[in-house]
């Protein structure tokens, strides 16, 4: 390979990864729910012809290690069964996902008749159906309340609707237009990254972009061992207990991990860990996995190009039937509780060796919050469905951050005071960061919690809240406190 | 005669532009920024231009103090009251993680620290209710702890003022006196004076910011007025504002936030202004600095101008938000003096590290040691050595070669040509594909607009760009790109903008608290034209937006409106206007959903009469006239002999083909094969694609 190859090929692979950024900002532009637009719950990227991730866009740090399990899933049910203009719909947790509002679109990309790669769209639909409107369902036992299951078949054959599927899918949706209007766009972005890879194979030759396909794994692996180097060798470990009240349980739950680094691998085995429970917060694999990455990616760096060559060195194990990776039918539709336990228990083991990158822990749990009702003013039914921010932990060499939302969360913006006063009858009395218990201790003090006090002015509304980590706090590190525990007075 | 000064202050460079109103004549000088005492640096130029400031009319000024103020920390001592239970809203931000994978993510600190913000008691609700009432004891103690730690600048900033402005203007008359009482001048800023729109966090952030750079800014325009003045200027002073119009030095010291973006917007206006005269209307303005490149697109000449910009805002950095209307501009990529390097497995990367002004790309022989995108284009023969910074400046190309040659091609084992052309190409790509994406967010194809370049590397980039992006057509000005912000500002009109929150349905039942907002939006237009302009109603024009939504959606879209009462028979215009506006931005439309309007906004406009190009004279001539020199350029892989033209003796609308160089002492313009260019009758070269 010449020497100006090299930077041609540098140039081809960074329009892959800036192909992959305009097919996510399509699909922002395009979708119908706002779940999609403005929380950006979604994430788009490409695998390569085996299913490895080439490049990926996530809008939310839980979606940076879901799209390749769908990839590989998809190859190994059709295979040879693939055809240009297949578009295959997926949303099965246990082998692939996530819950079921999540579902991924996979589009097949071939050149003449060679499968060259696969196209991946995972979004947040708003409503797959189910016990609850949202198919968002805290009381659920078994994943059949949840919502559509749909596994792996085909939307599109050789570019033909499938109606019939879509139509089942739409029946299944208490919003079915905002389904299909999510569809739609999810399809509408995946051709607009499809186009392009077809005017770079049009303008660098089909070598060349497939060289520079492998090239960003290559680049992804190479980097990542480079990176391993720097992280300190041998066995790390961590438990904890996820909340009985949170898991429905009568005790609370028992989790554990052991983090083994070498040059080549860096493990996370989660053997040991409780069964899956009978609610719906067990996290399937792919989101265990995803909750990993986060750890590893800020492990390493949190600014590297996260392809299939970048992830190659890690390796997650989680016992089948365990919450980390539970069995059909365990219910998902929360999972994200359990999943921020798979990050935390990672972070938590190497938090004391590799402080450069890591603080102590911090308050974890989502604290999903739902204020809603019939406004007494309009007739009109209204709700706040949120996360909440809390403190984060102290490092080495600094405070912690106040008032964060958590791992789970991203470039989440918790809303302001005044457009909620606007909008709903209530009145948001404190929103203030938490110094109840002093200005915290010890030479680097852990960040402050946030006091949220809203006063409910309608007749009647119903509060829904999930909340971790009340009875078992946010841990310290070197010698520093445990943080408080999350709590929800209603007065 | 009469005359009209812009004046620029850049990072490096301070530029002046006069336009002599009679004879269309423009005079242009350059001289260096004085970091330490701005108005030196201004003063400099104006002396140095001999222009007889008895005969200016308009002193036209855009600086950059108020943001290198914000950006380097260096204001005053603000305090802040708020509204109790919320004294941590500049702590608390918006608590988003936007470098996501980073679990040591500290938020940008407050510029107000948490023991200077103290509460008072007073709320009012989210219908502009009181509920309870400002007391103003607690106004006075807490203004007395403050005074105490000895701040230089206060703040109020209380919750839903937005709707019901009346307790911070309660408080605000307090403090004054109180501090009148105690013979002390301290600037007073409130929240609602600087922005009437929603969002605690945003809209308190803006008016600290506002006190922050208050005292400075006041200071620093008063000695400029005194130090011109004595030169016998005795016209109008203007200065630049973020949203493409001017306004006086006294709004300027008043709300000083409103002038964050006052040189890159001008530039933006001197790009509308060049397309509106050769007949282009859907433009991306591109701006090419030293440290990095700027685009802006403008649809039908009309600049994007919205209150969503935040300073230091990029991809792992949430910055800070700063609600005051800005014509959007965007950071598309490298700059000329952007520095290539190799990263850990091998890529070759350019940006977003910048040598900048000092110590400069290595070629400029003032002991840059790293390879820069300047000095790719001296080793491969792009730009001329004698005519940088018109002639001015020397050029070292063997510098050049030598820190290529050792940082780059040695690594690869290439010659120093490949090596140059590869950062060339690749700080190429970088703006091509950022101008990609901002379209694409923005639903626009950049294939459906003009792309005009300037600044000291756009001429260079545009060609390339234009070509990736399949861009039909470059407009280069004629204007030296070095001074085309400070042209720009001879080309505004003064303008004000307000906004104000309230969200309500669109509907007949509506309709009078509708017009009654879009009548506060005008008054408050109209006192500020008044009032910091001395200019009277029946001078402005004023146009109406509303920024437009879905209910249930939190994004809105900005929809024109009729100016004047809006009747009931005007709502189903205005409505199918933002479905239509709506589907441009988002791609579809909710014919069955209930719309609102969030923002009332407001432009007021004062119009100025604007300088207008002169035609340059007809040269008899062939174009191979022009050529003063053929050149070994090494380009895309290859080493090519390109003919360069002498740009102001190039006839007149005659065509010529790449690949070339055009040059003049200003500018380098680089036409790539397949591409044809001509002079047009303002002396602007365009360039387009043989078909």
């Amino acid at each position: 390979m010449g020497k100006r190859d090299l930077f041609t090929l540098e140039i081809i692979a960074n329009n892959l990864m800036v192909t992959t950024e305009e097919m996510f900002y399509a699909f922002a532009r395009t979708a119908k729910s706002p779940v999609i637009y403005e929380v950006l719950d979604f994430a788009v990227g490409m695998t390569d012809a085996e299913g490895n991730l080439i490049a990926q866009a996530p809008g939310v740090p839980g979606f940076s290690g879901v799209l390749d399990f769908v990839a590989r899933k998809v190859l190994k049910k059709w295979g040879s069964d693939l055809h240009p203009g297949d578009v295959i719909v997926d949303n099965v947790p246990y082998d692939a996902g996530t819950h079921l509002n999540d579902v991924t679109l996979a589009m097949p990309m071939f050149y003449r008749d060679e499968l060259i790669g696969i196209i991946l769209s995972k979004g947040h639909w708003s409503e797959v159906g189910g016990a609850a409107f949202g198919s968002w369902n805290p009381n659920a036992t078994e994943v059949y309340q949840e919502g559509l299951i749909m596994p792996c078949v085909k939307l599109y054959d050789a570019g033909k609707l499938n109606k019939d599927v879509l139509e089942m899918i739409l029946s299944n949706s208490r919003l079915p237009e905002y389904t299909k209007g999510d569809i739609e766009a999810q399809v509408a972005s995946m051709r607009v990254a499809m186009k392009r890879v077809y005017r770079l194979i049009e303008k660098y030759g089909i070598d060349n972009v497939l060289r520079a396909m492998r090239k960003l794994i290559e680049d992804g692996e190479k980097y990542a061992y480079q990176k391993l180097k720097e992280l300190p060798k041998g066995e790390f470990e961590a438990e904890d207990y996820i909340d009985a009240a949170l898991a429905g349980t009568d005790k609370p739950v028992y989790v554990r991990v052991k983090v083994k680094i070498t040059d080549e691998k860096f493990i996370a085995d989660f053997t040991g860990s409780d069964p899956q429970v009978n609610i719906s917060i067990n996290s399937p694999f792919p989101a265990t996995v995803s909750g990993v990455r986060e750890v590893y990616m800020a492990v390493t760096d949190p600014h590297a190009y996260p392809s299939g060559g970048f992830f190659k060195p890690l390796e997650v194990i989680a016992p089948e039937g365990t919450i980390f990776n539970p069995k059909p039918p365990a219910p998902t539709s929360t999972y994200w509780e359990s999943m921020a336990f798979a990050s935390d228990l990672v972070w938590k083991a190497l938090a004391p060796h590799v402080p450069e990158k890591l603080t102590a822990g911090h308050f974890l749990s989502i604290i999903a919050t739902i204020v809603g009702g019939i406004d007494d003013r309009t007739g009109e039914p209204f709700a706040i469905v949120e996360p909440q921010p809390g403190g984060w932990g102290a490092g080495y060499d600094m405070d912690g951050t106040s008032g964060l939302v958590a791992i789970g969360d991203g470039d989440t913006y918790i809303a302001s005071s005044e457009v909620y006063e606007k909008n709903f009858p209530i009145l948001v009395e404190r929103y203030m960061l938490n110094t109840e218990d002093g200005t915290g201790h010890g030479k680097y003090r852990g960040g402050f919690g946030v006091i949220r006090e809203y006063r409910i002015l309608n007749s009647k509304a119903i509060v829904t809240i999930q909340v971790g980590r009340r009875d078992f706090p946010p841990w310290g590190v070197a010698g520093g406190m445990p943080g408080p525990g999350n709590r929800v007075p209603l007065l | 005669m009469h005359i009209r000064l812009g004046v620029d202050i850049g990072g490096a460079f301070t530029d002046l532009v006069a336009f002599i109103e009679e004879t269309g004549e423009i005079i242009w000088v350059k001289g260096e920024t004085t970091p330490l005492n701005l108005a030196e640096g201004v003063i400099n130029v104006v002396k140095k231009s001999k222009v007889n400031l008895e005969k200016v009319t308009m002193f036209i000024h855009g600086q950059t103090l108020v943001i290198n103020s914000i950006v380097t920390r260096d204001g005053a001592k603000v305090g802040l009251l708020t509204t109790k239970g919320h004294r941590d809203v500049l702590i608390l931000q918006r608590a988003n993680r936007r470098d996501m994978y980073n679990l040591r993510y500290r938020k940008p600190e407050p510029f107000v620290p948490r023991y200077l913000t103290l509460e008072v008691e007073e709320r009012i609700d989210g219908t502009g209710n009181i509920i309870t009432k400002l007391n103003k004891e607690s106004v006075v103690k807490a203004l007395n702890k403050l005074l105490k730690e000895g701040v230089e600048s206060i703040c109020i900033g209380f919750l839903n003022s937005y709707l019901n402005p009346v307790h911070e203007k309660e408080a605000k008359k307090i403090v004054l006196e109180e501090l009148k009482k105690r013979g002390l001048n301290i600037p007073v800023t409130i929240s609602s004076e600087v922005t009437r729109e929603w969002r605690e966090y945003e809209r308190i952030n803006t008016a600290v910011l506002n006190a922050f750079v208050k005292p400075k800014m006041k200071e620093y325009l008063s000695v400029l007025e005194k130090e011109v003045t004595k030169l016998g200027f005795k016209g109008k002073f203007l200065t630049v504002l973020s949203n493409g119009g001017m306004a006086s030095f006294d709004f300027a010291k008043e709300l000083p936030i409103y002038t964050i973006e006052s040189g890159p917007v001008a530039g933006v206006m001197g790009a509308v202004a060049i397309a509106e005269l050769i007949g282009e209307r859907n433009i991306i303005a591109l701006d090419g600095g030293s440290t990095t490149t700027k685009a802006s697109l403008v649809e039908d000449l009309k600049p994007k101008v919205t209150s969503d910009y935040y300073v230091g805002r990029d991809r792992f950095n949430p910055g800070y938000p700063v609600k005051v209307p800005t014509i959007e501009i965007a950071e598309v990529g490298n700059g000329g003096t952007s520095i290539a390097w190799i990263d850990s497995v091998g890529n070759l990367r350019v940006g977003p590290k910048a040598a900048g002004a000092y110590p400069g790309p290595a070629c400029y022989g003032k002991g840059g040691q790293e390879p820069t995108v300047t000095d790719a284009y001296a080793v491969n023969g792009l730009i001329n050595p004698n005519y940088l910074l018109g002639g001015e400046m020397r050029i070292y190309r063997d510098l050049a070669v030598k820190v290529i040659k050792e940082k780059i091609a040695d690594y690869y084992n290439i010659s120093v040509e490949e090596a140059a052309d590869a950062i060339v190409m690749i700080a190429n790509e970088n703006a091509a594909n950022a101008i990609r994406i901002i379209s694409v967010q923005k639903g626009y194809d950049p294939r459906d607009f003009a792309l005009i370049a300037y600044g000291g590397s756009g001429p260079m980039f545009a060609p390339f760009i234009a070509e990736e992006l399949e861009i039909k057509k470059i407009i280069i000005p004629s204007v030296p790109p070095g001074v085309f912000s400070a042209w720009g500002m001879l080309l505004m009109d003064i303008r004000h903008d307000t906004i104000i929150s309230n969200v309500m349905k669109v509907e007949e039942g509506n309709l009078d608290k509708i017009n009654e907002v879009f009548r506060e939006v005008d008054e408050r237009l109209y006192e500020i034209f008044r009032e910091e302009e001395g200019i009277p109603p029946e001078n402005i024009i004023i146009f109406h937006y509303a920024d437009m939504r879905y209910k249930g959606q939190e994004h809105t879209v900005k929809v024109p409106v009729k100016t004047g009462t809006i009747a009931a028979k005007d709502l189903p215009e205005i409505i199918a206007r933002f479905h239509e506006y709506h589907e441009h931005a988002y791609s579809f439309k909710l014919l069955d959903s209930p719309v609102e309007i969030v923002n009332f906004h407001g432009v007021g406009i004062a119009r100025v009469v604007k300088p207008k190009l002169k035609e340059i004279e007809k040269i008899d001539g062939r174009l191979d006239d022009a050529v003063k020199e053929e050149r070994r350029i090494f380009i895309k892989g290859r080493e090519l002999v390109v003919p360069v033209y002498d740009r102001v003796k190039i006839p007149r609308e005659v065509e010529g083909y790449g690949p070339a160089i055009i040059e003049d002492p200003t500018s380098t313009v680089l036409v790539l094969e397949g591409q044809r260019f001509l002079r047009d009758k303002y002396g602007n070269i365009i360039i387009g694609f043989k078909s």
